[in-house]
């Protein structure tokens, strides 16, 4: 029998309807779970046990009472400190906000209590969602559960030590260069980069206004559909939010690839940002699986990786710094070095060269739109290295922009990723699928049918 | 870059400050704006507008 803190969200909330397991039962296993390793991973910046007790309890009476909340009645999440939950501090990860009590849930977190879903507490973050793993904030860094010396990808770091060391098996993060797709390529997890405009923003800390994203992060593919269906949907007092679309993300999931035509972005490893071998092997690697599966692969060109990662910078650091201004000018002691070395930059970018990113950013986005009216999907590098030594500041700084995930969030379209085997050295290495806007669902069928056909989601970190 | 624009730079924007008790972190600062603004292609065609695009009525 499967022990409880690697139960699947899917198989938990259907034991849990099924009255096998209670939701006290399984949030006592997790909270116990959380006290033997968290001393040493660091997922958690504020767990709040007490009252994900009393709401499993309240859970278990309604459920013996016939009745079922939502798809998520009972199971436990953790939420990245950039989100709202009402009556904790919002700090993310900073000095500046340790006092930040948050006066209502963010929009996400109030459709995950109307799903059932049982919150655990607030979960690590490089600060401000910006930065990197760092020793000067007021709390420590999260380490990878796959080895503690290592970095666990960022900046919903905590999010994706959770889910991949079995303290819950669903988190929420963000992503505007990449931050929910980073953990979830170090942690060997799913993390969903959703179509720009499809989950709500609002009670979420912003980091740049037209490149945030908030996104499930899970141990399975099925999961991170699930999680998406009860979070996604149009808020009318989000002004990016789209409207109302269809729901059953993972309508697709059981489908396989067979007559998908898969591209193939090589360039952005091979010769933009040439990756470690292990990594470029892997990706091959995936290619294969995909067409034995039936898909065709066909590679596909768009714009350098390197171009993208910039209007990416331009972008973020120039909307960071409207929201930091004050901060940076009045207490810039108060942040961490390394956040404070990626905000400043703002004060030093032109208007001009703001506005020129974003025109750039219209014909990067008609390039990969282009893309997809011959593809279904496109695959391509995520990280383009096994992550760095946590302590490591010089290769974790060569290493961190090494990546391709910034594209789409310059572009909106949704992007995945997941694990892609691992490295001679026993890290994840890591895979990303990107779809048609607010064609997620097809999506999750690619990475479906990949898991399905190399068990990705059986793997599991030395940790017990 | 010269030590004196940087100063200049900064405290135009407010700075002081940090450029005060952070002079090695504005000076990265400066630099890599400059770096980064370098590497995008802007197009050429005044036709090409930037996103989003403006849509009256849509939001809000």
């Amino acid at each position: 029998m499967t022990a409880l803190h690697w139960l699947s969200a899917t198989d938990a909330a259907q034991a849990i309807a099924r009255r096998d397991i209670s939701p006290v039962e399984l949030t006592r296993a997790l909270l116990a779970r959380i006290e033997q390793l968290d001393p040493t991973l660091h997922a958690f910046i504020r767990l709040d046990a007490d009252a994900a007790l009393d709401a499993a309890r309240a859970a278990e009476t309604e459920i013996a009472n016939g009745r079922m909340r939502g798809k998520l009645h009972g199971v436990p999440i953790g939420i990245k400190d950039i989100i709202d939950v009402a009556g904790l501090p919002t700090t993310c990860h900073s000095k500046i906000l340790l006092d930040n009590v948050a006066m209502a849930d963010a929009v996400v977190v109030a459709r995950l209590r109307e799903a059932g879903a049982i919150v655990l507490g607030k979960l690590s973050t490089h600060e401000f969602a910006t930065g990197g793993p760092s020793f000067d904030l007021p709390f420590p860094p999260a380490r990878n559960p796959w080895n503690p010396d290592h970095h666990p990808g960022g900046s919903s770091s905590g999010a994706g030590v959770g889910v991949a060391a079995g303290l819950f098996p669903l988190a929420l993060g963000t992503d505007t260069g990449g931050s929910v797709r980073n953990p979830a390529s170090c942690c060997g997890i799913v993390g969903l980069k959703p179509t720009y405009g499809l989950v709500s923003r609002r009670g979420v800390f912003p980091l740049s206004y037209t490149l945030d994203h908030v996104g499930p992060m899970t141990r399975t593919v099925a999961d991170n559909a699930l999680l998406l269906d009860v979070i996604a949907g149009h808020d009318s007092a989000d002004p990016a939010s789209a409207p109302s679309t269809a729901r059953d993300f993972g309508r697709e999931i059981s489908r396989g690839v067979k007559g998908m035509r898969i591209g193939f972005i090589r360039h952005f490893h091979a010769t933009d940002l040439p990756a470690h071998p292990d990594v470029a092997a892997a990706l091959e690697e995936v290619a294969r699986v995909l067409e034995t599966e039936g898909a065709t692969v066909r590679t596909v060109t768009l714009p350098s990786l390197v171009e993208f990662a910039a209007v990416n910078r331009v972008i973020l650091t120039s909307e960071a710094y409207s929201i930091h201004a004050s901060w940076l000018r009045e207490r810039p002691g108060d942040y961490g070095q390394l956040s404070r070395r990626r905000l400043l930059p703002g004060a030093f970018i032109p208007a001009a060269a703001y506005v020129g990113a974003q025109r750039r950013r219209t014909q990067m986005i008609a390039a990969v739109e282009d893309a997809l009216r011959e593809c279904d999907v496109l695959l391509c590098a995520s990280s383009m290295d096994p992550t760095s030594r946590i302590e490591d500041a010089a290769e974790t700084a060569r290493t961190y922009p090494r990546q391709a995930r910034s594209p789409f969030n310059v572009t909106g379209h949704p992007a995945l990723a997941m694990m892609s085997g691992l490295s001679r050295d026993g890290l994840p290495l890591s895979v990303q699928f990107v779809g048609r806007y607010f064609h997620d669902a097809s999506v999750y069928r690619v990475a479906a049918a990949y898991e399905r056909a190399t068990e990705a989601d059986k793997r599991r970190p030395p940790i017990g | 870059m010269d030590k004196d624009l940087i100063a200049a730079l900064a405290k135009s924007a407010g700075l002081d400050k940090a450029l005060a008790d952070f002079p090695d972190d504005v000076a990265a600062a400066v630099a890599q704006a400059l770096a980064t603004t370098g590497a995008i292609h802007v197009p050429e065609s005044p036709a090409a507008e930037p996103w989003p695009p403006m849509r009256a009525g849509i939001g809000l």
